[in-house]
């Protein structure tokens, strides 16, 4: 797997501090998704700064309505109406190009589509048109893209058996005659017929079991190998992704709280949220009563609190987290938390993950 | 092979379905009051003929052997049944199969040309409104097939000879061709047909095109919300491709059925119109038949529009799952 290299951050005491790497292919800077409603806009991305590594694979994680299927669908300029995306996303097919998403035409953002930047979503059943054959999904979109159709056959069925599944027997059914861990598959290789850069995944082991997930996750770890692949992996299951990603960033309220490698985020976390999320993932060895739920609810994308969106929720909250959001601070190189008090966290929500948590450790890569 | 045993024991419920309905019908308008012999001495009792002239008329023209119980009626009507023969009209004095059988091209001819009409009209109109949803158009197109719908094609086609027929007269009111013309291929025939026929076609579409329009509209909208939608943009699709592949065959799908349905329903529905436009089809004989107790063509007629409605129900059944994947007939493994 390709590691990341994380940058020596210049600005690393600086307020306006983003978790940066040294070769992103995804630059975002000041993302923000709204939505006008009835009763005020809705942010439900909130000026987002995050860069995505070449060939890395970044596990984005939050709980249900943080912003994360938003967020996904910003890195392809693919927010549904009415929702307005704006800010700065740029796309590095290498490292001395640069291309604007949102300002590209109609015919450059098709190209950008599928043959740079891919998306599998959350029910693999429902992205297939139950009517056409996974045959006719494949022919449909290398016509559409002007690829040559053979060829681009020739590459499926390669894929599907780097996914382990037989690719006549596939590309003959209709979806409806799949299982859901097959579906999952054949949208994994249609996502990746165009050979792009760029894999998002949205909640793709969602509606799987978890033996299901589990080689989902292995197989795609062969595909990000083979293909020099960047994956974006959009979970709402921390354990699940911990083991698989390079780095974690974790979503609370539209934002991101805290950026950094897996392995840091999990065993030392620095954002008081993430530390609380990592207490309440449920495991068998940890006694019932020990088990804590984050007391509150996550806020409202119309009405979100002044100051720091955790602040509520946070047992660490003072006067200042109450009147202004915190912007990144550096907690180590590459490692970052958007919160005043990183420093004190580990005390205030004790979490012992070696105790707690065995397979995040065991399964470490 | 276990399609073949699913085609076969289809076909066989469509046999038995039709025998249930000749048996039923066949009891059922014997238990109507009156008789084509009634009918037939208030004839000729009106024409002030003498009771002996009539009782003589009604022995030559009727067929009917009124000393036969039910059951033996019934017996000799299936056995000439079996057989293909209708029997004989009491009333015009003809076969029951030439009187179906030169009324049905006439009835399938307008039918046909209506069903057509209304289907592409309420079709096309549905996905348009489904692309506008919640627009004026949308909104004015919605009350408009809802109104349409609600009028009866009987009043509409009263509404529509008063005002094209006898107001404007541009188009004539009854019969099936201009009696002026030779039949035939040639132009004169071929269009006044066609006129004859523009009354009925309209009464039908006017009244019909609404309901497709509507439920067209529902399955577009409830399909443009579909997730494959969005991932078939993403990846690039053309619109055109789209609006065809996807929102328009699958929302088109569910109103296949209702399709065939209705070309089975065309002789059963053609009854009232055919007698407003005084347009001799199969309608315009069974009305006929009824109002002279002519139990023969009455039958005939019943018969004709029962096997039309379950050939058309078993044709929608038999080619549902060639079109629709997820249906695939009791046969398929896929569940």
């Amino acid at each position: 797997m390709a590691r990341t290299d994380i940058s020596d951050d210049p600005m690393a005491s600086s307020q306006t501090t983003v978790p940066t790497t040294t070769d992103p292919i995804l630059e975002l800077r000041g993302v923000d998704v709204t939505f006008d409603m009835d009763r005020g806009q809705s942010r439900v991305i909130d000026d987002v700064n995050i860069d995505v590594q070449r060939q890395e694979i970044l596990g984005v994680v939050g709980e249900s309505g943080s912003g994360k299927s938003m967020f996904a669908s910003a890195l392809l300029d693919a927010v549904v109406n009415p929702g307005t995306l704006s800010g700065e996303v740029t796309y590095r097919p290498d490292p001395d190009t640069d291309i604007d998403v949102l300002d590209l035409s109609d015919s450059d953002l098709k190209r950008l589509r599928w043959e740079e930047i891919s998306m599998v979503f959350q029910g693999a059943q429902s992205s297939f048109n139950p009517t056409l054959s996974v045959r006719g999904h494949f022919t449909e979109t290398l016509k559409a893209h002007d690829y040559d159709v053979a060829e681009g056959l020739e590459r499926a069925r390669e894929l599907l058996e780097d996914l382990y599944l037989d690719p006549d027997r596939i590309l003959d059914s209709y979806a409806h005659e799949l299982s859901g861990g097959m579906q999952q598959r054949a949208l994994i290789a249609l996502s990746l017929v165009l050979e792009p850069n760029v894999l998002v995944m949205d909640e793709p082991t969602a509606a799987l079991d978890l033996l299901m997930q589990r080689s989902i996750l292995s197989l795609l770890n062969e595909l990000q190998d083979k293909y020099d692949l960047t994956v974006v992996f959009i979970t709402h299951d921390l354990p699940l992704v911990a083991g698989l990603a390079d780095r974690l960033a974790v979503m609370y309220a539209f934002q991101f709280a805290e950026v950094g490698p897996a392995r840091e985020v999990v065993l030392d976390a620095a954002h008081p949220y993430t530390r609380a999320l990592l207490r309440s993932v449920p495991n068998l060895d940890i006694p019932l009563e020990e088990m804590q739920a984050i007391e509150g609810s996550a806020p409202d994308p119309v009405d979100a609190p002044e100051g720091c969106s955790y602040h509520p929720r946070c047992p660490l909250a003072t006067e200042e987290c109450r009147i202004e959001d915190p912007p990144f601070e550096t907690v180590e190189t590459g490692h970052y938390a958007a919160c005043y008090h990183h420093e004190s966290t580990a005390k205030a929500v004790p979490f012992d993950i070696e105790d707690h948590a065995p397979e995040a450790t065991e399964e470490w890569p | 092979m276990t399609s073949t045993r699913y085609y076969t024991k289809r076909l066989g419920q469509s046999v038995v379905t039709v025998f249930a309905v000749v048996t039923l019908s066949f009891v059922l308008i014997r238990l109507m009051p009156g008789g084509p012999v009634d009918y037939l001495r208030a004839q000729y009792i009106q024409q002030n003929l003498s009771p002996e002239e009539v009782q003589e008329k009604i022995a030559l023209y009727t067929n009917i052997r009124t000393d036969e119980t039910i059951l033996e009626q019934y017996v000799g009507y299936m056995t000439s049944l079996a057989q293909f023969d209708l029997g004989r009209s009491i009333f015009y004095d003809r076969s029951v199969s030439a009187i179906l059988g030169e009324a049905i091209p006439w009835t399938v001819l307008y039918m046909s040309i209506a069903l057509c009409l209304m289907f592409v009209i309420g079709v096309s109109l549905g996905a348009f409104m489904a692309y506008r949803e919640g627009s004026y158009f949308d909104t004015l197109s919605t009350l408009t097939a809802i109104v349409a719908n609600s009028v009866p094609y009987y009043i509409a086609a009263i509404l529509l000879v008063y005002a094209l027929g006898f107001e404007l007269s541009v188009l004539p009111t009854s019969g099936r061709m201009n009696p002026d013309t030779v039949v035939g291929m040639n132009v004169q025939f071929v269009l006044g047909v066609f006129a004859h026929a523009a009354l009925p076609v309209l009464s039908l579409v006017v009244t019909g095109f609404g309901g497709k329009a509507i439920t067209m509209r529902g399955n577009a909208i409830s399909e443009l919300g579909e997730d494959y939608l969005r991932v078939a943009r993403l990846r690039g699709l053309s619109e055109r491709r789209i609006a065809l592949r996807y929102v328009a065959r699958n929302a088109i799908l569910p109103m296949y059925t209702g399709m065939m349905i209705s070309i089975g329903t065309m002789f059963g529905g053609s009854v009232i119109l055919e007698m407003i436009f005084a347009y001799p089809g199969v309608g315009y004989y069974v009305f006929k038949s009824i109002s002279a107790r002519d139990y023969p063509l009455m039958m005939g007629g019943f018969i004709l529009i029962t096997v039309a409605v379950v050939i058309g129900v078993l044709i929608a059944d038999l080619t549902y799952g060639k079109l629709d994947p997820r249906a695939g007939g009791e046969s398929d493994e896929a569940f």
